[in-house]
C-alpha cells in the first residue's frame, strides 16, 4: 500500500504504458498511411484494403477452424487428463505432473520447428516410419495437422484449470455414482466433469482465445502450403505494399482485438463465477482416489502416448537436428553427427548477443518486471475503490493484443517519442514490451502472493502506528518474499519462451533468442535455428529445474 | 461525558453497501474500566471495535479518545488507524511470522523512534510483565496458543495506549484454558489500570471480566449496565434470554396487578411474575425463568405446579431435571438424583419475567 500520491503516480504510469501503445495501434488503423508520414490522413482505406483481400478472409476462416478445432481436441483431452491425474489411483501420478506441463513452457515457435524436423517430409520420425512401413500417412503442413498439433499442445492449459477445480470437489459424489454401478469413466463423464463445468466453460473460452492469437505454430507449419491465420497474415503484411504497411497491420490487429478483448472480459466474468461456485460448496469432504482397476494401464498408456507426441517427438527432433549436419532418407545418423551448429552459434556476435540478452531479460528483466508488478499490486492491495477497479481493467487490456502487434506498437513508441528514441535499440525497449504483454500474467502471480498475507497482519501494523508504506515495507513485502521469488522464476521462463513480441524490435543490440529464431527461420537457416532452439529450451529447462527445486507451484 | 471518560462513541453508524451493520451506537468507556461488547454472532461487535480502531469506515457519528476527536463524520475528521494510538489484540493474534517475539513487540517502539537502549528495556519489561521474557528470541510459530496471545497483548501494551481493544481474546484457547485465562486477563487489566474494550459472544466471560456490559443486537445497543444489572434486571426479552440459562414458555396475560402480572401458559400452568410488557389482559406474552430460580418443592402453593419429571442428568456439580409441561420442556437444577415421576415445581414470582 502506498500513500495517495505515489499510488496515483504508479497507476498513471501503468495506464500510460498500456494505453499509449494500444491507442497508437487504433489510431494508426484509421490513417491512410504510416502515422509518421506527413501524407497520412484519417481514412478507412486500410480496412477497405484488408476487407477486399481474399487472403484476409481465408486467414479469418482458418483462424476460426484452428480456434474451434483446438478446443474440440484440447478441452475433452485436458479434462479427462485432469480427472485421471487428480481423482484416480493412476500409477506414477507424482512423476507425471511436471512433464504434463512442459508444452506450456516451450516456445511455440520452437515446438513448431520441432515438429518440422521430426514429422516433416524429411523429419527423423517420418524417415524412420517410412523405412519401417513404406510410406508416411501424415502431412505436417496441412491445416488439419496444425489444428491437431495446436490441440494437443494446449491440453496442459485445460488440465491446469480443470485439475484445480476437481481438487475442490468432494469424493462422496463420485463414490455414490460408483456404488450405483458406474465405471470410472462413466463417473468422470456423468458426475465429476459436469460438476466442474464452470471451470470448463472458462477454459473453453480461454482455449478459443489462445487459438485466435496463435502465431508460432502456423508461422512454421502453415508457411510451406500457404495456410495463413490472422496473426501470420498480419506478419506477412509487413512488406505487402513495398513501404511499411503499418496502417494495414494496425487494421488487422484492431480486428483481432475486437474479438479478443470481449473474450478477455468474458474470461474475467467466468472466472469470478467459477470461483463463487467453488466457494459456495464450502469445504469439501476428504478425497479418496477412485480405483481404476485394470483401466489404469490403459489410462497410463494414453497419457504416455500423448506425452510422446507433444513432448518427446518435437524435443528429441530438435535435440537430434542440432547435432547432425544433414538428414534425409538413407542417411546414417552416426556419420552425420557434428557440433558445428553450436560452433557457428558461438562464433557469431549476434547469436552470442541474443543468448546473453535472453538471459539478461529473463533474470534482470524478470526481476525488474516483478518490481513493477509489485508496485502496481501494492497500489491496489486491499483497496476496492475506483482506482483499483480501473487497474483491474488496465491489467487485462494488453492480454487482448497479439504479442507481435504489441511489440510493433512499442517499437513505434520508442521510435517517435523523442526522449525514448535513444533507448529504442537497447534491451530496454524489448523489456518494456515484454513487461506490458505479460502484465496480466505477472499481476495474477503478484496478487495471489499478496492475498496470502492475512489482512489482520497488516491491520496490526497500522494499529501500532505504521503508515501504509511502512506496512508494505516492514510486513507485506517480507511476508511475500517467497511468493515473489516464485513469481520471478515463472516470469523468467515466460520471458525466455517469448518470441513474437521481440520480432519487430529486433535490431543490433536487442536480439533475443525467440525473435532471432523467427527471423532466421524465414531465411532458411535450419542448422542455426536447431542449435538456438535447443539453447532456448535449455534456458527454460534451467528455470523449470530451479522452480521445482524450490517447490514453486507452477499454477494456482 | 465526564472527565473520567476516555473513550466515547456517539451515534456511530456503518453500512456495507446498502446493508446497515451499526445503526447508531453510543457508548462510553471510563478510565480504568473494562467494558464488554456482548452479543450474538453477526450483531456487529467486531465491526464496532474495528470502527473505533479506524479499520472500518463509518458514515455518521463520532469517536473521541481522551478528549481528542479521532472520527467525526460531521466535522470531516477521520484520523488514520496508525495515528489513533490505540492497542488492538486481534482474535487471531496477528503476530508477524517473520519477526521474533522481541521484534514483534519492539516494532511499535521502532515506529515511534525510541532509542535502541530504551527500546530493549521497555520490550523486556513488557515481556516480563506477561511472563514471556524467556521466549524473546522465538518465532511466533514456536509458541503455544496461550503464549501467542500474551505476545499479542504485550505488543498492544508496549506503547502505553490510552485504550486497549480486544477482539474475542479467549476464543482461540481451548475450553479448559479459557477460564484460567479470563481470570489472568482480568487481573492483568486491573493491575495495570488499563481501560479496555473487550468483544465477546460468551455471556459468562463478559460477566466475569467486565465492569460493564453492552449488549448489542442487530447493530443497536439493546441494554447496558453492570453484570449484575444485566443478569438480574433485563429490560427486554432478548436480554433476559441472552444472559444465563433460561426456561422460556409462551402464554397469555391472565391478570395485571401493578408491576406484576399473571401469565396463563399454554402448557396449563399459571404463574405470577414481574411485568416487563405493556400487553393487555388476553394478549400473548412469554415467561422467562432462570433455570436456577426454578425449584423442586414439597406440595402445592402460589406459582407451583405438579408436572412430569422425565429424566435427571448429572452435570458434575449438580443435577439437571428435565420436566414435561404440556409441549414445553422445563429444566430445574438440584443436588440429588431424582427418579422419574410426578413432582411439584415452584417458580418464585420474583424470578419470573413476563415479556
Ligand atoms: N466485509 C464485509 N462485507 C459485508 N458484510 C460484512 C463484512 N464483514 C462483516 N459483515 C457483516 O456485518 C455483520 C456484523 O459482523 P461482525 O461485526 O463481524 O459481527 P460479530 O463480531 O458481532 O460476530 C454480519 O452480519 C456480517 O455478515
Ligand atoms: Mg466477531
Amino acid at each position: 500500500m502506498l500513500q495517495t500520491l505515489p499510488r496515483r503516480a504508479v497507476v498513471a504510469l501503468l495506464a500510460l504504458s498500456v494505453f499509449f501503445p494500444i491507442g497508437l495501434v487504433l489510431w494508426q488503423s484509421v490513417l491512410s498511411g504510416p502515422f509518421f508520414m506527413p501524407a497520412a490522413v484519417p481514412s478507412l482505406e486500410s480496412y477497405a484494403f484488408i476487407f477486399n483481400d481474399p487472403d484476409f478472409w481465408q486467414a479469418g476462416r482458418n483462424t476460426l477452424a484452428v480456434a474451434f478445432g483446438m478446443g474440440a481436441i484440447a478441452i475433452p483431452l485436458g479434462a479427462i487428463l485432469a480427472f485421471i491425474m487428480v481423482r484416480t489411483d493412476l500409477p506414477g501420478r507424482r512423476w507425471l505432473e511436471t512433464p504434463i506441463l512442459v508444452p506450456i513452457f516451450v516456445s511455440p515457435v520452437v515446438l513448431g520447428f520441432g515438429y518440422v524436423v521430426s514429422l516433416g517430409p524429411v523429419g527423423f520420425f517420418s524417415v524412420w516410419f517410412q523405412e519401417l512401413f513404406g510410406s508416411v500417412p501424415w502431412n505436417i503442413y496441412s491445416l488439419a495437422s496444425i489444428i491437431v498439433i495446436a490441440g494437443l499442445t494446449h491440453v496442459p492449459h485445460v488440465y491446469l484449470y480443470s485439475s484445480s477445480a476437481l481438487r475442490n470437489l468432494g469424493s462422496d459424489v463420485e463414490e455414490a455414482a460408483r456404488l450405483s454401478g458406474a465405471g470410472p469413466f462413466r463417473v468422470a463423464r456423468d458426475v465429476s466433469l459436469p460438476m466442474v463445468s464452470p471451470a470448463l466453460l472458462y477454459v473453453g473460452v480461454l482455449v478459443f482465445f489462445l487459438g485466435f492469437e496463435i502465431f508460432g505454430l502456423p508461422l512454421i507449419l502453415g508457411d510451406p502450403e500457404g495456410h495463413l491465420v490472422l496473426t501470420t497474415y498480419l506478419y506477412k503484411l509487413t512488406n505487402k505494399l513495398g513501404t511499411p504497411s503499418y496502417h494495414l497491420m494496425a487494421a488487422v490487429a484492431t480486428c483481432i482485438i475486437a474479438v479478443t478483448f470481449p473474450l478477455v472480459l468474458l474470461q474475467r466474468a467466468l472466472l469470478k463465477s467459477a470461483q463463487r461456485f467453488v466457494a459456495m460448496k464450502g469445504k469439501s469432504a476428504r478425497q479418496r482416489p477412485l480405483m481404476l482397476g485394470p483401466w489404469k494401464w490403459l489410462a497410463l498408456a494414453l497419457i504416455l502416448a500423448w506425452l510422446f507426441v507433444t513432448v518427446v517427438v518435437p524435443v528429441s527432433g530438435i535435440a537430434l537436428r542440432s547435432v547432425v549436419s544433414s538428414w534425409g532418407q538413407g542417411v546414417n545418423l552416426l556419420e552425420v553427427l557434428t557440433l558445428d551448429h553450436f560452433r557457428a552459434v558461438f562464433e557469431e556476435d549476434t547469436m552470442i548477443r541474443s543468448i546473453i540478452n535472453s538471459v539478461l531479460i529473463g533474470t534482470l528483466g524478470g526481476a525488474l518486471a516483478i518490481g513493477c508488478y509489485l508496485a502496481v499490486g501494492l497500489a491496489i492491495h486491499r483497496k476496492n475503490d475506483g482506482l483499483a477497479r480501473f487497474v483491474d481493467y488496465i491489467v487485462l487490456t494488453p492480454r487482448a493484443v497479439p504479442g507481435l502487434m504489441a511489440g510493433l506498437a512499442v517499437f513505434w513508441v520508442f521510435l517517435f517519442v523523442p526522449f525514448l528514441s535513444p533507448l529504442r535499440s537497447t534491451l530496454f525497449s524489448v523489456w518494456f514490451a515484454y513487461a506490458v504483454v505479460w502484465l496480466a500474467y505477472g499481476m495474477r502471480l503478484i496478487q495471489s502472493a499478496l492475498m496470502q498475507v492475512g489482512p489482520e497482519l497488516e491491520e496490526a501494523g497500522r494499529l501500532v502506528g505504521a503508515s501504509h508504506s511502512r506496512v508494505s515495507r516492514d510486513i507485506t513485502i517480507p511476508l511475500v518474499r517467497n511468493g515473489l521469488l516464485g513469481a520471478w522464476l515463472l516470469v523468467f521462463m515466460i520471458f525466455e519462451r517469448e518470441y513474437s513480441t521481440g520480432v519487430y524490435l529486433l535490431s543490433p543490440g536487442t536480439e533475443v533468442i525467440g525473435a532471432q529464431i523467427v527471423s532466421l527461420w524465414a531465411s532458411g537457416a535450419v542448422d542455426v535455428v536447431a542449435a538456438l532452439s535447443l539453447i532456448n529450451m535449455a534456458l527454460v529447462g534451467i528455470g523449470l529445474a530451479i522452480a521445482l527445486r524450490f517447490g514453486v507451484k507452477l499454477h494456482d | 461525558m465526564t472527565d473520567k471518560t476516555i473513550l466515547s462513541v456517539d451515534n456511530l453508524a456503518l453500512s456495507y453497501g446498502s446493508n446497515p451493520i451499526l445503526k447508531g451506537v453510543s457508548m462510553q468507556l471510563r478510565r480504568g474500566e473494562v467494558v464488554s461488547l456482548l452479543g450474538p454472532s453477526g450483531s456487529g461487535k467486531t465491526t464496532l471495535l474495528r470502527a473505533v480502531a479506524g479499520l472500518e469506515q463509518p458514515h455518521t457519528g463520532s469517536v473521541t479518545i481522551a478528549g481528542r476527536a479521532i472520527y467525526d463524520a460531521a466535522a470531516g475528521i477521520d484520523i488514520p488507524a496508525e495515528k489513533r494510538d490505540l492497542g488492538l489484540v486481534f482474535q487471531s493474534y496477528a503476530l508477524w511470522p517473520h519477526k521474533t517475539v522481541f521484534d514483534n513487540v519492539a516494532y511499535p517502539l521502532k515506529l515511534r523512534k525510541v532509542a535502541a537502549g530504551e527500546m530493549g528495556t521497555r520490550v523486556h519489561a513488557a515481556l516480563k510483565n506477561l511472563g514471556l521474557d524467556h521466549l524473546a528470541e522465538r518465532y511466533p510459530h514456536q509458541l503455544s496458543g496461550g503464549q501467542q496471545q500474551r505476545v499479542s497483548i504485550a505488543r498492544a501494551l508496549v506503547y502505553n495506549p490510552p485504550v486497549i481493544l480486544l477482539d474475542e481474546p479467549l476464543s482461540n484457547l481451548d475450553a479448559k484454558m479459557r477460564e484460567e485465562a479470563r481470570a489472568w486477563l482480568r487481573n492483568l487489566i486491573v493491575e495495570m489500570q488499563l481501560s479496555a474494550l473487550v468483544v465477546t459472544h460468551d455471556q459468562s466471560e463478559a460477566m466475569a471480566m467486565s465492569d460493564r456490559i453492552l449488549l448489542l443486537n442487530g447493530g443497536v445497543i439493546e441494554q447496558q449496565g453492570t453484570p449484575q444489572e444485566m443478569y438480574g434486571q433485563p429490560q427486554t426479552h432478548f436480554v433476559a434470554d441472552f444472559m444465563g440459562s433460561n426456561n422460556v414458555m409462551k402464554g397469555r396475560i391472565g391478570d395485571i396487578r401493578g408491576g406484576e402480572a399473571r401469565i396463563d401458559l399454554d402448557n396449563g400452568m399459571a404463574v405470577w411474575g414481574l411485568r416487563r410488557t405493556n400487553a393487555a389482559i388476553g394478549h400473548e406474552a412469554c415467561a422467562v425463568v432462570r433455570v436456577e430460580q426454578a425449584q423442586l418443592c414439597e406440595g402445592p402453593g402460589d406459582n407451583r405446579a405438579e408436572i412430569e419429571l422425565v429424566t435427571s442428568m448429572f452435570l458434575g456439580d449438580r443435577f439437571e431435571y428435565v420436566f414435561h409441561a404440556g409441549d414445553d420442556l422445563l429444566r430445574v437444577w438440584g443436588k440429588t438424583h431424582e427418579a422419574p415421576g410426578r413432582r411439584w415445581v415452584s417458580l418464585p414470582a420474583g424470578g419470573v419475567w413476563i415479556f
